[in-house]
C-alpha cells in the first residue's frame, strides 16, 4: 500500500480518502452491531456459562462442568420435553409444508375477492400468537367447547373429548394451533415463489402436454423448492424453540404431557430460579440450532450470488 | 357420459372443446369447496372471538344453547368490564410507547448501518451483513434467563423499558437485512449526481437516497412496531406489575383470576388489541417475505 502510494501520485490521495472514507463506513454499522453484541452476543455466551455452573438466582454459581447436562438427561420430565419438542416440530412442519403448498394453488391466479381472501387467510399468522392462543384456549374450554359441540353435532364423535386434559388430544391441540398459525406464512411464500416463475414456463409445459403432476414435479417443484426450503427452516428454528402456545394452552400439562423444553426452562430458570439448570434446558438444542441456521444463511447466500 | 361418448365419436372437434372446459368447472368448483373450509378454518376463531365478546354470560355458559349464535340478547357487558374494571387501556397505552420506542431504536441504529453495508463498497459488507442477520435466527427462548440478571443490573426490572432496551435485539438484525436491500436498489447515478452539484454525502443521503427508499424505511417501522407488539416472552419474564404490562401480556394474564377465565373481556382484549397488529403487518406482509426468502439483492 506505502510502497505504491509513494509510486504514483494519484492513487495515493485516492487511497487515502477511501481508506478514511471506508472507516467512517464502517462506523455507521458500528452502533447496531454493538447492540446486537451486548444483547445477543453477550447473554449467549453467558447463558452458555451459566450452563456449566450452579448459579441460582441468589449465587453467582461455580464451575461443574457438564453436572448440568448430565442432571437433566435423567430427569423424565427433561426427557419428556425433548419428546414433545420434536414430536410437535415433525408433524406441524409436515402439516405446514403439505397445507401450505396446497393453500397457495388455491390462491393461485386471478379470481374475484383474492386480495380480500388473502388478507383473511393471513389473519392467523399477523395477529399476536399469544392473542390467538387463548381465543383457540376458549374454543377447547373443558365444558364449553364449542370444537366438542360441532363434532357431536356432525356425529363425529359421540362424548366430549378433554382437549386440554387429556395427553394425545392435547398435543393434537398444539400442534393444531401452531399449524394454524404458521401455515400462511408458508403459503405467502409459495405464493411469492409461484408469481416470480414466468407463466411461459408454466404454459410451455402445457403445450407441451405435461399432466397436472408432471408439471408440478418437473417444473414447479424445482423453482419453488429454494424458497420454501428457507421459509421452512425458519419456521422448523422457531418451532423448536416456541413456548407461547404451549404456555397459554397447557402450560405443559396434563402433567407434563405437553411440556417443551422452551417451557421447561422458563419453569426451572425463572420459576424455579435454578439458572444453571434452566439455560443448560435453553441451550439443549443449540447444536441443532446452529446446523439449522447455517443451512439457511447458506441458502439465503445462494439465492443472493444467484 | 354415454351421451358424451357419442358426440366425441360423431363430433370429434367438439368433443375436444367441451371436455377441458367441463374438466376445469370441476376443479374450478372443488377449489371453491376446499377454499370455503379453509376459510372456515382460518376465520372461525375469529368468528368465535367476536360472538364470545357480545354474549351474556348465562348465555355463554350453557352447555344447551347453540354456541354459534346469540340464545339472549347480546350485551357491552364484557367491553364495558375490559374497559372500566381492568387496566386495558393502560395496557394499550404501555405497547404503544414500548412499539414507538422500538421503532426510533430500531431506525436509528438500522437505517445508517443498512445504507453503509449496501452502499459503500465495504470490503466484507456482504458477509458481516449476513452474520447481523443470523442473529435474527437467534430464539429469545435462548437469551431470556441471561437477559433477566442483565435487566436486574440495569435496574429495569418490572418497567417498560426493559423490554424498549430488549425487543430491538428482534427488530434490529432484520431491519438492517430489510434496508439493505431496499438501499441497493437506489440507483448509484442520483446519489452521485447529488454529490457532483455540490451536496455533501449527509445531504445526499437525507434528501435523495432516504426519500427514494421511504418504502423500506416504513416497512422496517413497521415491522419492529409489530414484533414488539407480538413478542411474548419477554414482557412475560420482564413485567410483573400490572401498571407496565404491555397489552399482549396483561390481557391473558389479568383476565384470569386463578381458574376463572373472564372469556368475554379476554376475548374482547385479545381481538382489540390482536386486529391492530394484525392489519399492520399485513400491509409490509410482502416485504417481510421478500426479506426472508429473496434476500438482500430485490
Amino acid at each position: 500500500m506505502v510502497s505504491l502510494a509513494t509510486e504514483v501520485a494519484i492513487p495515493r490521495t485516492r487511497a487515502v480518502h477511501r481508506r478514511a472514507f471506508r472507516y467512517k463506513g464502517y462506523l455507521l454499522v458500528l452502533p447496531a452491531v454493538i447492540y446486537v453484541l451486548a444483547l445477543i452476543g453477550f447473554p449467549l455466551g453467558m447463558g452458555i456459562w451459566y450452563s456449566l455452573t450452579d448459579a441460582t438466582v441468589a449465587r453467582d454459581g461455580r464451575f461443574i462442568g457438564l453436572k448440568n447436562f448430565v442432571d437433566i438427561l435423567r430427569d423424565p420430565t427433561f426427557t419428556l420435553a425433548l419428546r414433545n419438542t420434536t414430536i410437535i416440530a415433525v408433524v406441524a412442519t409436515a402439516a405446514k409444508i403439505t397445507l401450505s403448498v396446497a393453500l397457495a394453488f388455491l390462491l393461485l391466479g386471478a379470481f374475484p375477492g383474492r386480495s380480500l381472501l388473502r388478507t383473511l387467510f393471513v389473519l392467523p399468522w399477523t395477529i399476536p400468537v399469544a392473542l390467538s392462543t387463548i381465543a383457540w384456549k376458549w374454543m377447547f374450554h373443558s365444558q364449553f367447547s364449542v370444537i366438542n359441540w360441532m363434532l357431536l353435532k356432525v356425529g363425529l364423535i359421540d362424548h366430549a373429548i378433554q382437549w386440554l386434559g387429556t395427553p394425545v388430544p392435547a398435543m393434537i391441540a398444539v400442534i393444531l394451533v401452531s399449524t394454524w398459525r404458521a401455515v400462511p406464512f408458508g403459503a405467502i411464500v409459495v405464493m411469492a415463489g409461484l408469481t416470480a416463475l414466468p407463466a411461459d414456463v408454466i404454459d410451455a409445459a402445457r403445450v407441451d402436454g405435461a399432466s397436472w403432476l408432471q408439471r408440478f414435479r418437473a417444473v414447479i417443484v424445482p423453482l419453488i423448492a429454494p424458497i420454501l426450503f428457507i421459509a421452512l427452516l425458519f419456521d422448523l428454528i422457531f418451532t423448536l424453540s416456541e413456548l407461547t402456545v404451549v404456555f397459554l394452552l397447557t402450560s405443559g400439562g396434563p402433567v407434563d404431557q405437553t411440556q417443551v423444553l422452551a417451557n421447561y426452562a422458563l419453569q426451572v430458570g425463572v420459576s424455579g430460579s435454578q439458572l444453571g439448570e434452566g439455560a443448560a434446558i435453553a441451550l439443549f438444542l443449540l447444536p441443532v440450532l446452529i446446523v439449522l441456521t447455517i443451512f439457511a444463511l447458506r441458502a439465503i447466500a445462494r439465492r443472493e450470488s444467484a | 357420459m354415454i351421451a358424451r361418448r357419442i358426440e366425441v365419436a360423431t363430433a370429434p372437434r367438439v368433443g375436444f372443446r367441451l371436455r377441458p372446459i367441463t374438466r376445469r368447472q370441476r376443479g374450478t368448483m372443488l377449489r371453491a369447496l376446499a377454499l370455503a373450509i379453509y376459510t372456515l378454518v382460518t376465520v372461525f376463531p375469529f368468528y368465535w372471538m367476536i360472538i364470545t365478546i357480545f354474549k351474556q354470560n348465562a348465555d355463554l355458559y350453557s352447555e344447551t344453547n347453540n354456541p354459534l349464535w346469540f340464545n339472549l340478547a347480546p350485551t357491552f357487558v364484557n367491553v364495558q368490564y375490559l374497559l372500566e374494571q381492568t387496566r386495558f387501556l393502560t395496557w394499550m397505552a404501555n405497547s404503544l410507547i414500548i412499539g414507538v420506542c422500538v421503532v426510533a431504536i430500531t431506525l436509528v441504529l438500522a437505517v445508517p448501518a443498512g445504507y453503509a453495508l449496501a452502499r459503500l463498497r465495504l470490503p466484507g459488507a456482504e458477509q458481516l451483513g449476513i452474520a447481523i442477520f443470523a442473529t435474527y435466527l437467534v430464539p429469545p427462548t435462548l437469551l431470556f434467563i441471561p437477559l433477566t440478571r442483565v435487566v436486574h443490573v440495569l435496574g429495569l426490572q418490572n418497567t417498560i423499558w426493559s423490554l424498549v432496551l430488549i425487543l430491538p435485539t428482534i427488530s434490529i438484525p432484520f431491519a438492517v437485512w430489510l434496508l439493505m436491500g431496499f438501499f441497493k436498489n437506489v440507483p448509484f447515478e442520483i446519489e452521485e449526481a447529488a454529490l457532483i452539484d455540490g451536496a455533501t454525502r449527509r445531504q445526499a443521503v437525507i434528501h435523495v437516497v432516504l426519500p427514494i427508499s421511504r418504502a423500506g424505511l416504513a416497512a422496517a417501522g413497521m415491522f419492529a412496531f409489530a414484533i414488539s407488539l407480538q413478542a411474548f416472552l419477554y414482557p412475560l419474564v420482564f413485567t410483573s406489575s400490572t401498571a407496565v404490562k404491555p397489552v399482549t401480556l396483561g390481557v391473558v394474564t389479568d383476565l384470569v383470576r386463578g381458574d376463572l377465565f373472564y372469556w368475554g373481556s379476554l376475548m374482547a382484549g385479545a381481538l382489540f388489541a390482536g386486529l391492530p397488529v394484525a392489519i399492520l403487518f399485513n400491509y409490509f406482509l410482502d416485504d417481510f417475505v421478500e426479506g426472508i426468502t429473496a434476500g438482500s439483492t430485490k
